[in-house]
């Protein structure tokens, strides 16, 4: 029996991660994504776990490479749009973004923000990242987009002495803040342990 | 924790990534070896392995192995890589005689 659910989570990343999960535990295993589309069929309940990844950063071919990859570890992988955004010609700038994918557009890695990997549940815990290392270099890549857009609003308000543009920056401090907090205790935790 | 290459101390999931290459293996098998030589103790996510293999690939310590016709890509050592693993076990059997000596003699 199959299921369509139309959901939006925006940046929430675990709070995707969770219901995927909760619907896994339920017996619904993904088939799909759209836009806001995530469609299932039955399974076990408990078959399957999921991960949900922010993967905005890569160039498009370094992007190709992870799915690959993860998809030779037996895992399956699909990949979701972070924005609501149809447009078809769609360009932007992503100087947050590594060498080389900058640019996003439609045809390259816009509306490819998110990895969600799917693994058959052999009762162990399911994480892409375990060294303290390396959870802080992608709690980096989770602050970064947040970080630029509030300095550009912060600058922008302050250049043309205009308050409109402080309504748009303040509440990007909240996950400025809340991935700061998050990347100092792995950066306290990386200089004594390595996992 | 990192990799300190100039005193020569590798991280645990550096070594183990050498030695499990030292015939080719992919992705998974990597993943695998890990996890049964250490009896679980050290299991890698994917993401954490893929980031150390790009850069120990980068660092030139491994390389990818055969043709890149097969759909799984497979890792070797070089000689490099041979090279710093055997300074890393130096090292370590150094350190292992020197701790037993102090803490084994009799007292």
């Amino acid at each position: 029996m199959g299921k369509k659910c139309y959901r939006y989570f925006g940046g929430f990343l675990s709070v995707q991660e969770t219901w995927l999960n909760k619907m896994a535990e339920k017996g619904f295993r993904l088939v799909r994504t759209g836009k806001m589309l995530y469609e299932f069929e039955a399974c076990e309940p408990g078959q399957v776990r999921y991960c949900v990844e922010f993967i905005g950063q890569k160039r498009e071919d370094s992007a190709a490479e992870y799915h690959d990859f993860l998809e030779d570890m037996g895992y399956r992988v699909f990949y979701k749009n972070i924005n609501l955004n149809y447009s078809v010609g769609k360009i932007r700038l992503r100087p947050w973004a590594e060498a080389g994918g900058r640019i996003a557009a439609n045809a390259t890695t816009y509306n490819r923000e998110l990895l969600i990997v799917e693994k058959e549940n052999d009762g162990k815990e399911f994480k892409l990242h375990t060294t303290y290392e390396d959870r802080e270099t992608y709690c980096k890549t989770l602050r970064n987009p947040y970080l630029f857009l509030f300095l550009l609003f912060a600058a922008m308000g302050i250049l043309m002495q205009s308050w409109m543009w402080g309504i748009f920056a303040v509440p990007l401090l909240v996950p400025v803040f809340f991935y700061q907090m998050e990347l100092l205790k792995l950066r306290k935790q990386a200089k004594s342990k390595e996992w | 924790m990192r990799d300190n290459v100039k005193g020569g101390a590798l991280t645990e999931v550096t070594f183990y990534i050498l030695l499990s290459v030292y015939s080719p293996r992919h992705g998974y098998m990597i993943m695998q070896f890990i996890e049964e030589q250490t009896g679980g103790r050290l299991s890698l996510g994917a993401g954490t392995l893929y980031g150390a293999l790009n850069s120990l690939q980068e660092k030139g310590w491994i390389e990818p192995y055969g043709s890149s016709e097969g759909r799984k890509k497979e890792y070797l050592i070089t000689a490099q890589g041979k090279e710093i693993a055997e300074k890393e076990l130096f090292r370590l059997q150094e350190l292992v005689n020197i701790a037993v000596g102090i803490m084994q003699q009799p007292s």
